[in-house]
Formats: C-alpha cells, structure tokens, sequence
C-alpha cells in the first residue's frame, strides 16, 4: 500500500505476505491465492529495480536514450492497459535482463539499457496499443521478448551494432521493410501459417486433467542463456515436436496425478529453456532467482522424469519468490552435504535442495499407485524411499549451519514435519535395500572426497593403533572440496541404474551374468556380499596406494551382510579410517582397523 | 492473535498501487533503502550473468 498526502507519496509500504500463506509454502504447498501473492512481489520487486536501473540510464548515448524512451512508453501503456503492462513486469525476460543490467552496473561496466525498449516494443505489440520508438538489431532480429523476432533487412542486419524504429499503430507493426499485422506477431504453437520475417517463440499448449497450461520454449532470448549448461540456441522442427510432445505428456502425468502442484504450477511457470545436453543419459535442470517463472531443463528421458523435473523446479521457483520476500538464511561461507550433490554446498543451497525434494517425495510417493509396470514401479518405490529420510537428515544439517534467520527456523520445522508426514508410507524391503545402498554409497563417496581430517590426528591415531592401545579418540574434520579423488563413478551408476532403468541394467547383466565392472565391484553388484568383503579387503592390504573406492566397497558390502559392529564406523568415520589407514604398513588389516574403532 | 499469526512484513515495497509515471517522479529516493537491500542480497548470492553478457 502507499500512503500519499493531496497527491505526494510520503510513505511505501512492504508487501504483507500473511503468515498461512508462509506455513503453505513451507510445506511444500502454495494454492493459487499464494501464488498470487509471490507473483504481485515479483511485480513490484521489477517495478522498484527498473527504478534503481532508471537513475542509472542518464546521458545521451543510444542504450539510454532508448531506455528513457521505453520507460515513458511503459507509463504511457500501463496507464491505458494496466494488465498489459502487468505482462511486461511478469516476464522472466524482464527478470533476466534486469538482473544482468544491475551487475553489470555494480561491475562499473556499460550496461545494455537498450535492450529494455524491445521489452516494451513486445509489450506494445501484444496489446495492440500504439508505440514508436528505436530498438536495437542483434544477429539480424529484433528481439521482442515473450513473443518471438523479426527479421530485419540486410543492410540494417549487417551492421555491428544497429538501431531501427518500430512503429506499431495499434493495427500493423513497421520495421525496416516489413508490415505486419500486430495480432500475427505472436508465439508459434505450432497451428498458425508462417509469418514471413517472422519467427514466433515455440509455445506449447497442453491440456491434462481438464487444466491447461501454456508454456514458452525459450530458444532466442539471450537474457535467458543463464544456467549450468548453454541454451540450445536453434531446434530443428523435428526437436520441436518431440519437446512439444515430451511437456504435454508430462503434462498429463502432472494434471492428473499431482493436482497439488499442477494449478499452481499453471499459474507460475512460464518458460521453459531447453538446454545443450551434456551427455545422452543425464537429464540437467536448473532454476535462477534472476527470472522467476522460468527453468531449464536439457532433453529429458521419459514424460515422466520430465513431470517430476516440473515439480522439482517449480519447488525452487516457488522458493525463489519468497526468499525475495523473507530473508531465511543468513549468508556464510560455511560447506556442508547434501544428499543429492557431488559437491559441498552452502547452507542457501541446501535450503534449496530439500524444499525441490520435499516436493519430489510428494512425487514419488503419489507415482507409486500410479505405476503399473514393475519397473516404474520400483523406480517409484526407491525413489520414495532415497529422498524421504534425507528432508529430514538435510534439515538437521541446516539447524547445525546456524544460518538460519527465525524465520527460516519455522520454514525449516514445517517442512521437517511434512517430511515426516510422510515417513508412515512404506515400501517394499527391496526397494528400502535398494535406496538404503545408494544413499550410502552416494555419502560415503562424498565423505571421501571432502572431509579433510587434521594431519597430526590421523598420524596419531595410527600410532595409537600401531601400539595397541584401547579405542580411538577423536580428529579433527572439515570440509574441504575434493581432497581425494574418489574413482567409483561406473560402479555408483549401476548401483542406481538398477532402478531408475532397470531393463538396460538387466541388459548389461545379459545371458552371461557379467558386469562391466572388475572383481570385488562385480561381487557386490551380484550380492556376493562375503566374497565382495574379501575381495575389497585384500585390495587395500594388498595395495601400496590408498583405494578410497575399494573403501567404499567395503563399506557397502559389509552392509549387505546381517547387523553387525563393523558398519557403524564404517558409516559414520570413513575418511578418518581411510586416512589412519594410509598410515599404516601397506598390508595392514582394513576390517582390523575397523574393528578398533567399534 | 499470536506473533505467529500476524502478517510478516516482506523486504520488497508494495509498488502496485503507484503508477510506473509516479514512480519516475518520485526517483529511486524513496525506494533507495530497499534497492540497496535486494542489490547487497544480488551480490551476496552471487548470481552471474547470462553467458551472452559474460562474454562481452
């Protein structure tokens, strides 16, 4: 609200986010009520940076020429069509290029205020309402973001850095050489005739469950080129159709089987950027808070990966949106686990995490009744039951960080009590063997190559054991990124590929039973659990180089076996054995050392 | 009603009954603290630029 006095503003008040509309989100929710709300704050948040962006824009140069203009034209249509207007301050474009332009202005380094005036070109456009004013050319377009690109004449196109005037009368858009009706510059989904000079962004229209939801396949729009991996810049037509195809039989996965995230979902997610694939097999996805409404997602295997790539991202969306509103952690250097990365993370970053996987529980655990083939069946199961414990085991992690603000420790509890609402679902004793392993296996591999322990108490501790005496005592440990190099990345991928494709594991096994792997890894893929023990065993006594992979196998092995004293150490201090270990004659008893720290 | 009940108080100004003119005319002033707030956040979170602006 703003309070003004006979028509000063003297006063501008924050948004109220109601404290329901905070316990929703913390629980993985969010209605559309909610939703609103974040997405009002995004409005005002575009509103008071393009403000800061504004004072910044002096001078006579084009770009902020071009800006000022574009910002009087905006006033000019907000005043006319407020909701047209409303689209603009919406737009992940906006997001992207807003966020760019104030790092770079924090940078000291010139800014592309222009830019901005093909942001209200595009918004002109779309609401049919009059605008004249310069807009740039790059690679030979106009860029109008949200609807698609004009091709511009070559003698325009050719130069390095060009400017040219668009008008639009309301009716018909002039550019360069070209005329053309302002209703037919549109995203193209795929049912309008081609439009010459005209290339409409991909828009996919699917229809699930009787709600419907329109999303942008963002391929131009270089604001938007922000994530792990490039944009995929150009998509064949053929790739476009197997993309439209993939999301709208997602998109049925999602309508019909995850109603609690779809209308949400609906309502936010806007853009979808398709990535350049880093390897055939790997599904990559990712979120910025630069533009919220959009995520990135490389070229995913199934619909039903993709569905739950839909949920997991709209998690982190969501989060984005109230971590602009509430302040939940507090920044610090600090590194710690995550259950699903290879790499330490900050504590913002596991915050992000387990609310994108309180939200994949909910997923898994609904896709169990939905599955009817045994082997997305089973992937359901394990992935139910990998994910669940680590809500609540990465909320603790976050509690020991310190970081969060009071605020963060509500979130932190109700999101911790929704993770445990879910801890009454069972699953079969295979699939808890199954997700019990990995998770093992991904910590300990982890735990090897981050946890650093102090020098001088790991060469104590082997002179301690070297004597005889009774029990360790303690180390010192941190996190260190990548102190070891931990090898077991093709035994790690089996490990997992026996649920998440378990026909292509079964195919690896083949007629003959054989494993791409060498003996002890082969041994415990199989479940030769005794013999696996031995053989990873007399690998580490027999080696004068550390093994932290046959390490690991130890560890899972003798994990495979009935209870027994030897695991928890193995469980819980595998970096400090490994290091007193490698202190050690080179054929020193691995499990006798282990056996000392029971 | 409990503290917990209240509305929380949010970090971004509520722009949405100000139209973008007034908003011209009133300058960055009256938004200055809140600006600066979101900026140390931007810098704090490190959030990079798109890979076209990074190649410039």
């Amino acid at each position: 609200m703003t309070l003004t006095e006979r028509g000063r503003v003297t006063a501008i008040a924050n948004h109220q986010l109601p404290e329901a509309a905070f316990s929703e989100l913390a629980e993985g929710d969010g209605g559309p009520a909610t939703m609103r709300r974040l997405g009002e704050a995004q409005l005002s948040k575009h509103l008071m940076l393009l403000q800061a962006i504004a004072e910044a824009a002096t001078g006579p140069g084009p770009g902020p020429v071009a800006f000022q203009v574009g910002y009087e034209r905006l006033a000019r249509i907000q005043a006319a069509v407020p909701a047209a207007a409303d689209w603009l301050l919406g737009l992940p474009h906006l997001g992207g290029w807003i966020h760019d332009t104030l790092i770079r202005l924090d940078q000291g380094s010139a800014a592309d205020f222009g830019h901005f005036a093909s942001l209200v070109a595009a918004t002109a456009i779309r609401a049919g309402l009059p605008v004249d004013l310069d807009v740039p050319v790059r690679g030979g377009r106009v860029r109008l973001p949200g609807l698609g690109s004009l091709l511009v004449t070559r003698s325009v196109a050719d130069a390095e850095s060009a400017w040219i005037r668009l008008r639009c009368d309301g009716q018909v858009v002039t550019v360069g050489g070209l005329a053309i009706a302002a209703g037919r510059l549109v995203p193209d989904d795929g049912t309008q005739d081609p439009v010459p000079g005209w290339r409409g962004t991909p828009a996919v229209r699917s229809v699930g469950g009787g709600l419907a939801w329109t999303v942008l396949l963002e391929t131009g729009d270089p604001y938007l080129d922000r994530y792990t991996l490039p944009m995929r810049t150009t998509m064949p037509s053929e790739e476009l159709a197997d993309w439209r195809q993939r999301i709208r039989a997602a998109w049925q996965v999602v309508a019909d089987r995850h109603r609690w995230a779809a209308e949400p979902l609906a309502e936010v997610i806007s853009v979808i950027v398709p990535l350049t694939p880093q390897s055939d097999t790997d599904l990559v996805s990712a979120t910025t808070p630069a533009a919220y409404g959009a995520f990135a997602a490389s070229w995913p295997p199934d619909p039903v990966t993709l569905a739950e790539t839909l949920v997991h991202e709209f998690q982190h969306v969501k989060l984005c949106g109230l971590l602009d509103l509430v302040p939940l952690i507090r920044s610090g250097d600090q590194r710690v686990y995550a259950p699903w990365r290879q790499d330490p993370r900050p504590a913002r970053g596991l915050l992000q995490g387990v609310y994108a996987h309180l939200g994949i529980v909910r997923f898994w655990q609904a896709q169990q009744y939905a599955e009817t083939d045994p082997d997305g069946l089973l992937r359901a199961q394990v992935l139910f039951a990998r994910w669940r414990p680590a809500i609540e085991q990465a909320v603790a992690t976050l509690r020991q960080t310190g970081s969060l603000t009071p605020a963060g420790a509500r979130f932190a509890e109700r999101l911790q009590a929704q993770g445990q609402r879910l801890a009454s679902v069972s699953v079969p004793p295979e699939a808890a063997r199954i997700a019990a392993e990995v998770a093992l296996d991904h910590r300990l591999t982890w735990e090897l190559r981050h946890v650093a322990v102090e020098e001088a108490d790991a060469a104590g501790l082997a002179a301690a054991y070297r004597r005889g005496d009774a029990g360790p005592g303690q180390a010192r440990t941190w996190v260190s990124q990548d102190v070891r190099k931990v090898d077991a990345s093709l035994r790690s991928r089996l490990l997992n590929l026996r649920y998440l494709d378990p026909a292509r594991y079964r195919e690896l096994r083949g007629g003959s039973g054989i494993l791409p792997l060498g003996g002890p890894d082969r041994l415990l893929l199989e479940r030769r659990s005794e013999d696996a023990v031995r053989a990873y065993r007399t690998v580490i006594a027999g080696s004068a180089d550390p093994q932290p992979d046959a390490w690991i196998g130890l560890a899972l092995a003798l994990h495979q076996l009935p209870p027994s004293p030897l695991q928890h150490p193995l469980a819980t201090r595998l970096a400090l054995m490994f290091e007193v270990h490698a202190r050690l004659a080179s054929s020193s008893d691995p499990l006798d050392l282990v056996s000392w720290f029971t | 009603m409990t503290s917990q009940e209240k509305d929380i108080e949010t970090l971004i100004p509520d722009l949405r009954d100000l139209p973008v003119g007034r908003l011209a005319e009133l300058g960055s002033s009256a938004l200055a603290q809140s600006i600066a707030l979101y900026r140390e956040r931007l810098r704090e979170n490190g959030i990079p630029l798109s890979s076209f602006q990074a190649r410039i």
